[in-house]
């Protein structure tokens, strides 16, 4: 025994990463098919010890693969609920939404949320537009409108919504509930605090947010995140309910659902996921939401696409976010498709 | 699989390899080394393969010609064989060179220059009589191929490696010890540091040089400036652990730069093995500083020229190279005097004037290298266009704890605290922390693309 001690003592990093590593590398193995099933790759290619690592990114507990071990060995410990629980959840959590994922991306660089401030509610706002509502049926097209059409609209959206904020131009007229990786998904579950309350400095939910002010406008583009999970149905069904949501809270707004913004012509052809095919297939059943009323689409990649449909490739220099000086554009399209 | 940071280096490549060198008996070390470093190479770059091998025995009969003209004919045409050898050496490197200036789907070799550097410095010491006695082929071979060295150096020299001595080569569990914390923390200074402040630089790319504010832009230059430093270093300490895990020399490539008080002392720190393969091998044959001022100038620009060229074939690499030869040869003339009497000026000139060096290195599109000094200066005429004003506060919120780190970590007593306490307790937790934690964010950002793309 004290031979061994000894021998840790003279190099304790060693045993320490060895034992640790051991452990593991048997964790990983010991949870393919089951914990790690969503993480199963061929061991050659990638060590076992990484499907722990990609677990815990999740929410994955190691131990868990031992519980659920144990649960199938020995029903009877009371574990298995717990077990089978958390395995359904490791399946689901391509769709699920993880709520503390929503925080822990708050920390992460090329994550941040921003928002102004909102001015307090007044009541009058948005009465027109509800009346408006109520006149009888009429068809309406696009028009061009300056830019103080801006003053009453919302915005909301992922990255590039959050780069139109920085680098469009409208942020003074404009409100914009934008954060980096936001999907569909998160828009209206509880934790994503987008936007601070200047008096209780605390942050507010979108819906809080929606609460407060009667907007004219809500521009919507979302959906290149959202690319790698779920399906286009899946998608879509959220995509909708959101809109409902948007439509139930602000009734006087017209809603503009956007197209995604597609990528450059390098990513298209090199990626499996986000790619313009994909982006094309979702962006044809934002569409189908238009109802010529209240609801409308609008597709920015008229604007900022090359003639195959790809974001033309000097717009952009990480084929997925156009430059800054490039949001521009964005803005123009928008004051040539509004609805008066 | 040819990096360090690649998990199938880390557990699979090398723990299998570990277990057969310290199975073998010492006298087959060598051997297993060899086989290593050609399984090493052939995971990463089986094509070029075949040119390492025609390399080290092309390399290795010029060697042995010239050794025995040396010995037997008193040096008589043993100049012919170096001329022939190292003229082929730096053609074939060259070559690569150029042709990946013209077309860019041409890739070079991996490890190239690094090889290719250490084969010369073998002939030239052959040559020279450095190296006494010709080595075995096994242990030329062996030295050229190193696998912890290949990819991208240290540089080291065959003396320091004692091949030749393999069988005396000591090994303990203290040594191992060390070489794996080297290698723990420099899997973190790459993971952890470089290649996240590798994001801010990704962002300003993203945004578009015309795009951002004169505080951003030298946000930008710090953080790039500290990324390949930590980039390099971390990589550095990586290979010099595993060496020392092996029972090799510890080779230092880095002396903690950015505590340097001239540019010529920030280059004697940074590349260490680059620098001192320069000086040996081509700046002292040309005459180094001991003739008339003006041949010192013109060795000195030689020497600049080529780092310039050996880092890349595009345009602004010379531009580099240039810069920095400028400011050398100032701080030769006359400035050095002035800056050893003002330490602190002599600081401000370097934390200024590299970063501004590393966007020469950093920007090969001159039109856009211009852009960016232009946001650097806008008072030289470098209007921006919808530049955002407060994104040097997005920036810093986003990006302080590793700017704030990668300052600590540029200072020479943290890594000193480092390494004097490296056996305390508190230490050793971190270590073993901090390997574990960058093998968590390698996978996060490699193996699950939904993780890291996010936009």
């Amino acid at each position: 025994m004290g031979i061994y001690m000894k021998w840790i003592r003279k190099c304790p990093v060693f045993f320490l990463l060895a034992v640790s590593g051991m452990v593991l590398a048997v964790t990983g193995a010991a949870g393919s098919g089951t914990v790690y099933k969503e993480m199963d790759q061929n061991p050659v290619m990638v060590p076992c010890l990484s499907r722990v690592m990609e677990g815990l990114g999740q929410g994955i507990m190691p131990w868990e693969v031992w519980e659920s071990a144990a649960g199938k060995v020995f029903p009877n410990m009371g574990t298995e609920d717990e077990a089978a629980a958390d395995v359904a959840a490791a399946g689901d959590n391509a769709v699920q939404v993880d709520p503390t994922a929503g925080m822990e991306a708050e920390t992460e660089p090329g994550t941040e949320a921003m928002g102004q401030a909102l001015p307090a509610a007044s009541p009058d706002e948005g009465k027109e537009l509800t009346e408006a509502e109520e006149e009888p049926a009429r068809t309406y097209s696009f028009v061009t409108v300056t830019e103080d059409y801006f003053n009453d609209a919302l915005f909301i959206g992922d990255s590039r919504t959050v780069g139109l904020f920085e680098y469009g131009g409208i942020e003074e007229r404009a409100d914009f509930l934008a954060k980096t990786s936001l999907t569909i998904y998160e828009v209206f579950l509880e934790p994503v605090p987008v936007i601070r309350d200047e008096e209780t400095d605390r942050m507010l939910t979108i819906e809080e947010a929606l609460g407060r002010r009667q907007y004219g406008k809500i521009y919507l583009m979302l959906g290149i995140n959202e690319l790698g999970r779920g399906t286009k149905e899946t998608f879509m069904k959220e995509y909708r309910s959101v809109v409902e949501r948007l439509r139930e809270l602000q009734p006087g707004a017209v809603i503009f659902v956007e197209g995604i913004m597609r990528v450059a012509g390098t990513k298209n052809e090199r990626d499996p996921i986000f790619n313009n095919t994909n982006i094309n297939e979702r962006n044809e059943a934002i569409a189908g939401l238009a109802d010529g009323k209240s609801i409308f689409y609008i597709d920015i990649n008229e604007a900022i696409c090359d003639q195959d449909g790809n974001l033309v490739a000097d717009y952009t220099t990480d084929e997925v976010h156009l430059k800054a000086k490039y949001y521009e554009l964005w803005k123009q399209f928008l004051l040539e498709h509004g609805i008066e | 699989m040819a990096s360090f940071t690649d998990l199938r280096f880390l557990f699979h490549f090398f723990p299998a390899f570990l277990a057969v060198y310290y199975i073998a008996k010492k006298e087959y070390r060598n051997t297993a080394l060899l086989l290593g470093s050609i399984v090493f190479y052939a995971l990463g770059d089986p094509r070029f393969l075949p040119l390492l091998l025609a390399m080290v025995w092309m390399n290795y009969l010029m060697a042995k010609n010239c050794y025995s003209r040396r010995i037997n004919r008193a040096g008589a045409g043993s100049r012919g064989f170096l001329a022939a050898a190292v003229l082929t050496d730096a053609g074939i490197l060259a070559g690569f060179k150029i042709m990946g200036a013209f077309q860019e789907s041409i890739v070079l070799p991996l490890g190239l220059s690094f090889y290719i550097f250490k084969m010369i410095s073998f002939q030239i010491d052959v040559y020279r009589g450095k190296i006494e006695s010709l080595p075995s082929f096994r242990d030329t071979a062996v030295y050229f191929m190193l696998f912890p060295q290949i990819v991208s150096g240290p540089i080291m020299r065959f003396q320091a490696g004692r091949f030749r001595f393999g069988r005396q080569r000591k090994y303990s569990w203290e040594a191992f010890e060390k070489g794996l914390q080297y290698l723990a923390v420099g899997l973190g200074t790459k993971v952890l540091l470089a290649d996240r402040l590798a994001l801010l630089w990704k962002d300003i790319n993203m945004i578009g040089y015309e795009s951002i504010s004169t505080p951003l832009a030298w946000l930008g230059a710090a953080a790039f400036s500290m990324e390949l430093y930590f980039d390099f270093w971390g990589y550095s300490l990586m290979a010099s652990g595993i060496c020392v895990m092996l029972g090799l020399p510890y080779i230092k490539n880095f002396d903690h730069p950015y505590a340097s008080k001239s540019i010529s002392e920030f280059w004697r720190r940074w590349h260490m093995t680059l620098g001192s393969f320069f000086r040996d091998y081509v700046y002292i044959p040309l005459g180094g500083s001991r003739g008339s001022e003006l041949k010192t100038i013109r060795n000195l620009l030689s020497v600049w020229l080529l780092t310039g060229f050996w880092h890349g074939s595009s345009r602004n690499f010379i531009f580099w190279g240039l810069m920095l030869f400028v400011l050398i040869v100032a701080e030769k003339l006359w400035l050095g005097r002035v800056l050893e009497k003002h330490p602190l000026l002599a600081r401000c000139w370097v934390l200024v004037l590299i970063p501004i060096s590393w966007i020469f290195f950093a920007i090969t599109d001159l039109n856009q290298l211009n852009l960016y000094l232009g946001r650097m200066f806008p008072f030289l005429g470098g209007d921006g266009i919808a530049v955002n004003p407060r994104d040097i506060v997005k920036y810093l919120g986003l990006y302080w704890r590793y700017l704030a780190a990668g300052v600590v970590w540029c200072i020479p007593a943290s890594f000193r605290l480092f390494e004097k306490h490296r056996r305390n307790p508190v230490a050793v937790v971190l270590t073993v922390f901090i390997f574990w934690f960058s093998v968590y964010c390698i996978v996060s950002m490699g193996n699950n693309p939904f993780a890291y793309l996010k936009f």
